[in-house]
């Protein structure tokens, strides 16, 4: 039985040294890339709005595959595929719902947000809860939650990088988690969001073409998947049974969390403000969740591959899980295979670590002031000081706080989640929510989560078998949310500007 | 059917605290209640007005049903997974329920439909010019009562 917990802590892993010259060589090519965007997206960035929007001027395509780069983090490589190892096919639940997400978030999100952005140049996602309901308290409360999860996500990536990154130029983790967060702050604070999404176009072509071609690998190297199927089941049959190793309720409990949950992720939500057009809209899921499957095809080839050459004998036996990737890569597969992947995963965690400063910095230095009833005068330049000082105090957390920091990547996926889906993806499309309805939706998802994983995290209490600190949230965030909002319906229809009524109404 | 959907999943994480652990019927609920709900957040969000979701009912029902057979199918079906299973494109049959039908038949039919009703359910040029038009309408009349408003004027 894996907990969340447990999967999120797979995300720590101390990769083997990869430090070989065609890995050296790889990877320094891949920063000096990263670095001529940045210099390139620094000259075009003028304004608040270039900031952190990019002037609301991405083409489909751009956006698209920064969008699916954002979307994976390095779990995808090396802690996800050390999932399925682990327990079979129970871990795919995990990506499964992408078939679904990138859709529903088209018809739950995107249309609307695009559409308020139009309206009235919202630049956040507290903007838009704020719009709604005509409340800075309510636009206040949401960046406060997203502020914690941003926490727990920045000191995990900064980690993450570190790590890659010693792997790559063995030049110790303290100094590849400086390195790292020194690039991606160089091109946060010089380019914004402007060089965030090109690079994240680059770092998920990267990702992709690592991805297909180590899936491709795979199969070659098992003779496809049918045979691969066989070794296993002749071997460990459960392992390819439709919950894995997992019980039903844990298995469909990650379905529940990471479907639902993906219309609170700001990450992914926020680049619903860039697209150039919004008619561009029409084609945005499909190629999305196209690109998504071509990045993912790596977590289900190695996890299951592996499983299959150790079943065989063609690969020894894993000292743990997560070494499923790093092993198959630095044992098996040809070096410049083995070179891309791992400048992928530098490439995921960075450009994971980068969309997370920015909206960061937006709550910093644009939400909180209007919450506190204060506009700040130069946005531009408050923006570049906190992108800065959230970078930093990442990467102390995650050198300083050893194990705390897998315990705060456990929450922010889940805070993210119960403290914005029923405030933001519902209260755009129901006329019926009210803002106490959504206060209190946000405040119980933050406190529940925060309470829930504290608590556990400190073993003060167990879950039962299939039930996770953030599954309970979600549900409990939405019926606090329903009920509230039920309660105090009188004031629903009154407290709806026109332009937000309009918008949601188309 | 959102607010019914998230009960029952509300109820079968409430019954996994109980003393002797999950009840046998509370993977059940998720089954059922996770297809339903995500179906139900996309039918919210796809409604426009009186016209409610029109030709999309179809694929909505499609994507629901898929879910819910497939989870259903993975709870029902006997584990038999052994070296003589037939293997359906190269995997046993209830493996090969979860990752093609769950993980990739919506995919064929979702973003298609989506794409295909974009004009007629989803937004329109001249929907976009109803919103510029409102907020420029708005942003006159702010100005003209934060004139009257300014005692210098």
């Amino acid at each position: 039985m894996t907990s969340l917990s447990g999967f999120i802590l797979l995300i720590q892993t101390s990769l083997p040294s990869a430090a070989q010259p065609a890995v050296i060589a790889v990877g320094a090519l891949y920063f000096a890339v990263v670095i001529a965007i940045s210099v390139w997206a620094a000259r075009r960035t003028r304004t608040a709005t270039d900031f952190f929007v990019a002037g609301k001027g991405i083409g489909l395509v751009a956006l698209t595959v920064a969008s699916v780069s954002v979307s994976v983090s390095g779990f995808a490589f090396i802690g996800g595929p050390g999932l399925i190892y682990a327990v079979g096919l129970g871990a795919m639940y995990i990506v499964l719902p992408a078939s679904v997400t990138n859709v529903m978030g088209a018809w739950v999100l995107a249309k609307r947000m695009r559409l308020l952005g139009e309206a009235r140049g919202l630049m956040t996602i507290p903007d838009a809860i704020g719009a709604r309901y005509r409340s800075p308290a309510a636009q206040g409360l949401a960046g406060v939650g997203m502020l914690v999860g941003i926490v727990g996500y920045m000191a995990t990536n900064a980690l993450a990088m570190g790590v890659v990154i010693n792997s790559i130029f063995d030049v110790g983790l303290g100094w590849g988690i400086w390195i790292g967060m020194g690039i991606t702050l160089a091109y946060s604070a010089s380019g914004g969001i402007l060089a965030g999404i090109y690079n994240d176009v680059f770092q998920g072509t990267l990702m992709a073409v690592a991805s297909v071609l180590v899936f491709l690998f795979v199969l070659d190297f098992g003779g496809g998947l049918g045979a691969i199927s066989q070794t296993i089941l002749g071997a460990d049959p459960a392992f390819l049974g439709p919950w894995g190793k997992l019980t039903p309720l844990a298995a469909l409990s990650f379905f529940f969390v990471f479907s639902m949950g993906s219309l609170g992720q700001p990450q992914a939500v926020h680049k619903y403000y860039m697209l150039r057009d919004p008619l561009q809209l029409k084609w945005y899921p499909l190629l999305k969740t196209l690109g998504l499957v071509l990045v993912l095809l790596l977590y289900f080839g190695v996890g299951v591959g592996v499983k299959a050459f150790v079943e065989s004998g063609r690969m020894a036996p894993l000292a743990s899980p997560d070494q499923a990737t790093p092993s198959l890569l630095l044992h098996v597969t040809p070096i410049v295979l083995a070179a891309l992947v791992f400048s992928g995963v530098a490439a995921a965690t960075m450009s994971a670590a980068n969309s997370f400063i920015n909206i960061g910095a937006a709550i910093v230095m644009h939400d909180l002031p209007i919450a506190f009833g204060r506009r700040l005068r130069n946005e531009l330049l408050w923006g570049r000081a906190v992108t800065i000082l959230i970078a930093a105090a990442a990467a102390i957390t995650a050198q300083l706080s050893g194990s705390m920091v897998a315990f705060l990547g456990i929450f922010g996926w889940g805070l993210f989640a119960s403290t914005l889906v029923p405030a933001l993806a519902v209260g755009l499309n129901w006329q019926g929510a009210t803002k106490a309805g959504a206060m209190a939706s946000m405040a119980a998802g933050l406190i529940v989560t925060l309470a829930l994983e504290i608590a556990a995290y400190n073993k003060a209490f167990t879950f039962p078998a299939g039930v996770t600190a953030s599954a309970v949230a979600l549900v409990l965030s939405f019926l606090i949310f329903f009920l509230v909002s039920w309660l105090t319906r009188q004031t629903a229809a009154a407290a709806i500007d026109p332009d937000v009524r309009l918008v949601m109404e188309l | 059917m959102l607010v019914i959907a998230l009960s029952a999943i509300a109820i079968a994480y409430g019954s996994a605290f109980f003393p002797t652990g999950a009840p046998h019927w509370a993977p059940w609920l998720l089954a059922l209640g996770i297809p339903f709900s995500l179906g139900a957040i996309m039918i919210l969000g796809a409604a426009r007005g009186a016209r409610g979701v029109g030709p999309l009912k179809i694929p909505f029902a499609f994507v629901i049903v898929t879910l819910a057979v497939g989870f259903c199918a993975a709870l029902i079906l006997p584990a038999t997974e052994s070296p003589a299973s037939t293997l359906w494109l190269g995997l046993p049959a209830r493996a090969a329920i979860v990752i093609y039908g769950i993980g990739l038949l919506p995919i064929i039919v979702l973003p298609v439909a989506y794409a295909l009703t974009f004009e007629s359910q989803t937004l329109t040029a001249d929907d976009i010019e109803r919103v510029r038009s409102l907020a420029r309408e708005i942003a006159k009349n702010q100005t003209t009562s934060a004139a009257s408003d300014d005692p210098s004027s």
